[in-house]
């Protein structure tokens, strides 16, 4: 995540607009202004521009590899050594894929709900967790943030068998909440790290304006924290989804039913072949078709995710 | 704020569209549930499907990838959430038996017919302290499979595959010359699995005996394993195998051949349909895995058996399918009609497979072959650091065959008095 230096004139000027609800722009567009305020910045401009172009070539480049080989035939994927472009198109991988034991729709609907939840449960948690750090005279509040993030330290491999026979026992296993709750253990620590630090950046003026005009501490926080700590929010969301969408084992052991599998256990199960034999087409299928919703939601909540307004509001 | 209101769309839309998933259908619900790891998966579903149409009690396949089968079981049984009936690699089956997965079915087989046709190899592993505990399923069987083009261009008969090891280097030889892509052998170095079924089967041939059931047994014992290490190792040395193989970890076991690039490599029963689906073109032989003198041969059994864990909850519907999966309709018309071998050996030879002679050969092969009985065979064979597959990489890539063997038989020992 970057943010455009505070010392920029129309970028500050946008923030303050912020502080007044009205609106935020992003760093994009305050990029743009800034490289268009000069032609001295010619040079600079080509050179970012060429730099940019590297580094989006290369992480360009394993998805495009990816989706060329999504469109060759079964047998042309699997060639070694592979070529580069498919000699027919061939959607045979991606019917492969679809059509694999319950169905795409299935997986896609499976991981869809357990990252939902696992959001929300994150979101519920982390963001009361991170004010009452942040804000709050608590005793021993380090002691127990530390608590907080040794969840961190524990490979929570160890962790799969005792968890599986307690879910069990509380009829959570083989549910999708269930394996939200899982997977919110695993992104928590994390979370409420993010959302404490983020409160903690939110300066104590803007906590006493409000008091001053009246506010308790759920209402400062509702109407002051939480839209200053929204990327903040946004990257705990971010996450979640991106954790819960590609998590492996716990929806492995989680899980009985084919019905139930999500897209990672459909996608090692696409591709085995006998003695660990790869079917690479459909493999490379399956790869198109799961990070297509990563890509979504990184899209849909980018502008939140990189703007802020907090540098700007006390001008 | 908007990213709170939409925080709150996304969250409606959402709940809207879980209301609505959650009221799709879902499987009826007296079925049973039956879990087939990957590999096995395509020939498991030719079953099912085929019960499923005659009976009123439907099975649901759940299909969990191969490496991952031990630790779902492993957890599932802890928790009393098990499948109703399940197929697995045969191989772990002594573990499982042990310790106590599994339910005791030999008094109910006891009549069964057909149990005595059997390829013997699953009865034996099957078997712990004289019960029995499962049956074969869907088996599989290694064979040594050779490019039949490149046998002609290379001036050799494609009809005579080579039927000893010092053949199988000498045809390599003849294939590598005819040009520098083009290789004599293959085998993946870096894969336990493809090479216990593909080499391992050479070694038994040329009279070794490979793994201890006991810590008293001396594993890997007899010259067949250093010859095959050694023939392995010169071939490397004269460049006859691709580069590749060193670190192939079983991703390209197959893929590599069907480019007909390689002469010769040893791969499954399985390969036969593969190849005619994806190079329609090739022309290919198969035969059996050869020993070090002319006669000499083997094979690894592999595939899958089927069983009925502990805890099932429809124990007796289980039963039935075990009994079913044995009759004629079910292993021709479920598996053979699909080019799949029936784990029966009295149907080895049978109207589906008159069309393609070289799935008899498989199919006989499955009757000399050899499984090991062993436990703990993941820790000795199948994972990536086992004694098993450092030796090989030491054996045919460092060149240091003496001391390679030497560090396995010491490493199998300690593991096998576990």
């Amino acid at each position: 995540m970057s943010r455009a230096p505070a010392h920029s004139p129309p970028a500050a000027a946008e923030r303050s607009l912020a502080v007044a609800g009205l609106r935020t722009r992003s760093v994009a567009d305050q990029g743009l202004l800034r490289v268009a305020s000069g032609p001295a910045r010619g040079r600079t401009r080509y050179l970012v521009g060429a730099l940019s172009l590297a580094v989006v070539t290369l992480m360009l480049f394993p998805i495009v590899v990816s989706f060329l080989s999504s469109i060759k035939t079964p047998a042309e994927a699997a060639a070694s050594p592979p070529g580069y472009l498919p000699s027919v198109l061939s959607i045979d991988n991606y019917l492969k894929v679809y059509q694999y034991q319950a169905g795409l729709p299935t997986y896609l609907f499976n991981s869809l709900a357990v990252a939902f939840f696992t959001i929300i449960f994150c979101l519920v948690l982390a963001v009361p967790a991170g004010y009452g750090l942040a804000c709050f005279r608590i005793r021993a509040k380090e002691a127990l943030f530390l608590v907080l993030l040794s969840g961190l330290m524990v490979p929570y491999q160890a962790l799969l068998t005792p968890l599986y026979l307690m879910f069990t026992g509380l009829h959570l296993a083989n549910t999708h909440i269930g394996l939200a709750v899982v997977h919110t253990i695993l992104q928590l620590p994390f979370s409420v790290y993010l959302m404490r630090n983020s409160f903690e950046a939110v300066p104590r003026e803007l906590e006493e304006a409000a008091v001053v005009d009246g506010c308790n501490s759920l209402q400062a926080l509702w109407k002051i924290f939480l839209p200053a700590v929204r990327p903040a929010m946004v990257t705990v969301i971010l996450f979640a989804f991106i954790t819960s969408w590609n998590e492996f084992i716990g929806a492995l052991i989680f899980m009985n039913k084919e019905t139930q599998f999500t897209i990672p256990i459909m996608l090692v199960g696409v591709r085995q072949g006998h003695f660990g034999a790869i079917d690479w087409g459909a493999l490379q299928a399956g790869v198109m078709i799961a990070i297509f919703p990563c890509l979504l939601i990184y899209l849909l909540l980018q502008k939140y995710y990189v703007s802020g307004f907090l540098s700007g509001a006390l001008k | 704020m908007n990213v709170l209101k939409g925080l709150r769309n996304i969250a409606l839309g959402a709940a809207v569209a879980l209301t609505i998933g959650a009221a799709a259908p879902a499987v009826a619900a007296d079925s049973l549930t039956m879990w087939v790891r990957a590999s096995g998966a395509n020939a498991a579903q030719h079953l099912v499907d085929l019960w499923n149409s005659g009976h009123d009690q439907k099975i649901a396949l759940t299909v969990i990838p191969d490496n991952q089968m031990v630790t779902k079981l492993a957890t599932g049984v802890q928790a009393g959430e098990v499948p109703d009936v399940i197929s697995f690699d045969l191989i772990y089956m002594p573990d499982f038996m042990r310790a106590g997965f599994l339910t005791d079915i030999t008094d109910q087989m006891k009549g069964d017919a057909n149990l005595a046709k059997v390829a013997p190899a699953y009865t034996k592993l099957a078997t712990y302290k004289d019960r029995l505990y499962g049956t074969g399923f869907t088996p599989d069987v290694s064979i040594l499979i050779y490019n039949k083009d490149l046998f002609k261009k290379a001036g050799l008969d494609p009809n005579k595959p080579p039927t000893t090891l010092d053949q199988i280097h000498e045809y390599a030889k003849k294939i590598h010359a005819l040009g520098p892509d083009i290789y004599g052998f293959y085998f993946s170095g870096a894969c336990p699995g493809c090479n216990i079924f593909t080499t391992s089967p050479m070694m038994v041939a040329s009279g070794a005996h490979m793994l201890p059931a006991s810590a008293d047994e001396e594993p890997l014992d007899g010259s067949g394993v250093k010859e095959v290490l050694q023939l392995f190792r010169d071939m490397w040395t004269e460049g006859l195998v691709p580069k590749s193989a060193q670190a192939d970890n079983g991703s390209n076991f197959v893929a590599n051949f069907k480019t007909g690039k390689i002469g010769i490599q040893g791969a499954g029963g399985f390969l036969i349909s593969d190849l005619k689906k994806d190079v329609p073109d090739m022309d290919f032989g198969v035969t059996f895995l050869p020993g070090i003198k002319e006669g000499q041969a083997s094979a690894f059994v592999g595939g899958d058996v089927v069983a009925i864990p502990k805890g099932s909850k429809h124990a007796d519907v289980a039963l039935q399918f075990i009994k079913w999966e044995l009759t004629d309709e079910a292993q021709l018309e479920g598996l053979a009609k699909n080019n799949i071998l029936p784990s029966r050996t009295d149907l080895a030879d049978n109207k589906y497979f008159k069309s393609e002679p070289r799935v008899v050969t498989t199919a006989k092969a499955l009757g000399l072959g050899y499984v090991p009985w062993v436990f703990h065979f993941n820790d000795m064979v199948n994972s990536d650091s086992s004694p098993w597959i450092e030796m090989i990489q030491a054996a045919v890539f460092d060149g240091k065959v003496d001391e390679a063997i030497a560090t396995a038989k010491q490493k199998m020992k300690a593991i096998a008095s576990d």
